[in-house]
């Protein structure tokens, strides 16, 4: 295939006729009449292929897509089994194990590093007091007294040392470096270490602790099921806005039309992340009292998924509907031209029938598209928003607000700040690769 | 055209009167109120402090007599972060920082993704393509932060000896690099991918093989002919684009620590500082909406079959 794209420069005046050329290699046992057999096949193999199947065949062709899907999959797994998984919470503070790394060594390793440390940080290093009674023994020993000046001096000069000793200090891992002790992977507490040797089962930290103790995974597996959360609700909430307001637009026509065209110019050209930060800034505090203001189905659903996703995604749907609402609204300009509404009109069927039973089944493709592109961008949206601190808020969290907590200690725990980017990277990545896949497989464009 | 242009002049200016609305209607829906600091202020305090600043009278009224000074010019004074200041001189020295790093940005976003689009484009199907092509969608799904706190965390001292930038935004040209490199990433790799269907879009065009009949040298066919074409959907997306590297930079602006209008909007939303939230949304509300102006009259001179009367949108 790529030989052949090597032929076909773009823009070349010589036809392609690669294609053209293998028509003719046809074997000689083409030319024979078929038997009855494989006539019966022939009937068999044409079976009609439904759209969605179509749909599939060709997006299964589609490697790149497909292993998006599998990422996809993984990491939903990831997010919503994970943390049922693991017998920490993403808010316990366990005790005595607060900023872990996500290796350790083992108990007799650590012995030996403690061991080498105190040789070489110890040795020769006396504290100006000791020093001076050093001295002051050594001078007694020979008979002499310790003039003042000459404490002085001696106390100076330790003080000087044992400086220029706390910066040549050997830290754990020099050590461990010089010992030849390999770390290994997962973050264990001196206590978890114990038991661990007593022959308990202990759950490790793959990922260590933050700062107060908590399971670094287990957060990482929350945030992404908040962002995986937010992104379907937000394009959910964007799909029903958009289709209806896109479909009324579309169908009714004239005036309506024009009316609600200068509505939507007017929508795309506000500054949406101002008015989304001051949203999600308003709604929070404002669902949050709602939800204590009492005990129905409304409150309980709102304590279910927190004020604060909820106003991320109505923050998000109230904004971004406008480009699934061109879509369909473009897409029923030009399908209710056809007999078939002509049709059914004639038959007696009212506008939303029309609208519901035969004008959106027809522009499924579009929807679905643009439906599923809504994800990676409302996660998007969310991470900013936590990371500016305006989105989710403790004891919840997510990937955004993880990002933006590892900024204070990035020297010491990078890491802290690579595992959840990594982690949105890659679930927005594989989400826009399967959506650029979707919408090559549902265009009829590029149907063979 | 000039039909055109005052109808679109027209719904700018609905636009932001809606803007000033929903800014309005949002900011005083917030709970709280600029007053409360460690140490809460009595009852009589409060009233005292909102009866000065007109707080105390009913909303629309407030919102009526703010839209009567913005028609003059006035954007009030801050209530709360710079005392008494007015806002349009405290958006007059934040916004030139913001401003700068923004347009540096767009500038090597542009200088580089074009070209690197139309490069894809002409090596379509080979690795080159191939490896742009994962780039760029690598760089549309790395969020800004992600990006801005991998450099930070390279360039400034997170690896030992690497220290080739300053950590802290300082206004020294070295110290604008790291911003800038960050906010542009986005909007390069999202340009080049732009240019590329845009490209191969304009070279498999008839008028293409025309110029090659003709026997034009290759140079000439793409800067010229190719190239001209390909250009417009890249225009169309530069004015977005310069809402979003504008607004975008509140991530950047926080990462590195940049004295520009998007951090402090934020630190205003988060002081309840009215008219300070009033004044930078608008300015900015404006400030994109004649940039999306300008852009969709220059489609038109740039695309003369463009109707746009007749098509709106």
């Amino acid at each position: 295939m790529s030989d052949k794209k090597r032929f076909n420069k773009p823009g070349s005046l010589q036809p392609n006729i690669e294609d053209i050329l293998q028509w003719n290699d046809l074997p000689a046992d083409a030319f024979d009449p078929a038997t009855s057999e494989e006539k019966e096949n022939f009937i068999q193999d044409r079976r009609s292929v439904s759209y969605w199947k179509d749909a599939w065949r060709r997006l299964r062709k589609n490697t790149v897509a497909m292993v998006a899907l599998v990422i996809i999959i993984l990491l939903s797994v990831f997010a919503f089994v994970g943390p049922s998984v693991v017998p920490y919470t993403y808010k316990q503070q366990i005790r005595g194990s607060e900023s872990l790394h996500p290796w350790h060594y083992s108990l007799e390793d650590q012995d030996k590093i403690n061991a080498y440390m105190e040789e070489h940080n110890g040795a020769g290093n006396l504290t100006p007091d000791e020093a001076v009674e050093q001295a002051r023994q050594e001078a007694e020993a020979k008979g002499e007294t310790l003039s003042r000046v000459d404490e002085a001096k001696i106390r100076a000069k330790a003080t000087v040392s044992q400086q220029s000793a706390d910066e040549e200090a050997v830290t754990e891992e020099e050590a461990a470096k010089v010992l030849g002790i390999k770390h290994s992977i997962f973050g264990y507490s001196n206590k978890e270490l114990e038991r661990k040797a007593a022959g308990e089962k202990v759950f490790p930290h793959v990922f260590g602790t933050d700062d107060q103790g908590r399971d670094i995974m287990v957060r990482v597996m929350v945030g992404s099921r908040v962002s995986i959360i937010v992104g379907i609700c937000a394009a959910i909430l964007v799909l029903i806005i958009g289709a209806l307001y896109g479909s009324i637009s579309g169908y009714c026509g004239g005036m309506v039309d024009n009316v609600m065209q200068r509505i939507v110019e007017i929508i795309y050209s506000i500054p949406e992340m101002l008015i989304i930060l001051l949203l999600s800034a308003t709604l929070k505090p404002a669902l949050e009292q709602f939800q204590n203001s009492g005990d129905g189905v409304f409150q309980k659903l709102v304590t279910l998924l927190g004020p604060n996703l909820i106003s991320m995604f109505i923050a998000f749907g109230l904004l971004y509907w406008v480009t699934m609402s061109r879509i369909i609204r473009g897409q029923i300009l030009q399908l209710k031209q056809q007999e078939y509404v002509t049709a059914a009109r004639a038959l007696g069927a009212k506008g939303g029938r029309i609208i519901g039973k035969h004008l959106l089944p027809n522009c499924i493709g579009q929807i679905v598209t643009t439906t599923f592109l809504q994800i990676p961008s409302a996660i998007f949206l969310e991470s900013f928003l936590s990371f500016l601190g305006v989105g989710v808020s403790a004891p919840l969290t997510s990937l955004g607000s993880m990002c933006s907590e590892a900024l204070s200690g990035l020297k010491t725990y990078p890491y802290r700040l690579f595992i959840p980017a990594v982690i949105l990277s890659v679930m927005i990545l594989s989400l826009n690769l399967f959506g650029d896949g979707l919408r090559d497989a549902l265009d009829p464009k590029l149907k063979k | 055209m000039t039909k055109y242009t005052v109808r679109r002049v027209c719904m700018a200016f609905v636009t932001l009167l809606l803007v000033a609305c929903i800014t309005f209607f949002l900011m005083n829906a917030i709970p709280g109120n600029p007053w409360l600091s460690e140490k809460t202020p009595s009852e009589a305090t409060i009233q005292a402090l909102n009866a000065k600043y007109g707080l105390d009278q009913p909303k629309y009224i407030q919102l009526g007599k703010y839209l009567k000074n913005l028609a003059q010019g006035d954007f009030g004074t801050s209530i709360k972060m710079q005392k008494n200041r007015p806002v349009i001189e405290i958006i007059k020295e934040m916004f030139p920082v913001s401003a700068k790093v923004g347009s540096l940005a767009l500038l090597w976003a542009v200088i580089v993704g074009v070209p690197l689009g139309c490069l894809a484009a002409f090596k379509r199907g080979t690795w080159v393509d191939s490896f742009l092509r994962v780039l760029c969608t690598i760089g549309i799904s790395m969020p800004g932060f992600v990006v801005a706190t991998l450099l930070l965390h390279t360039l400034c001292g997170g690896i030992e000896g690497v220290k080739v930038f300053p950590a802290l935004f300082d206004g020294t040209p070295a110290s604008y690099v790291l911003p800038c490199a960050a906010l542009g990433f986005y909007p390069m790799c999202y340009l080049s991918r732009q240019t590329r269907t845009a490209m191969l879009d304009s070279i498999n065009q008839e008028y293409i093989k025309t110029a090659r009949a003709k026997g034009l040298k290759n140079s000439k066919i793409i800067f010229k002919h190719a190239l001209r074409n390909a250009l417009i959907p890249v225009i169309t997306y530069l004015g977005p684009q310069i809402a979003f590297t504008l607004c975008g930079g509140l991530v950047v602006e926080t990462v590195f620590s940049i004295p520009g209008l998007g951090r402090y909007f934020v630190q205003a939303i988060q002081n309840r500082d009215y008219p300070l939230i009033m004044g930078t949304t608008i300015f900015l509300a404006a400030f994109i909406i004649v940039m999306n102006l300008v852009v969709d009259l220059c489609y038109k001179l740039v695309d003369p079959r463009i109707n746009l009367v007749k098509g709106g949108n």
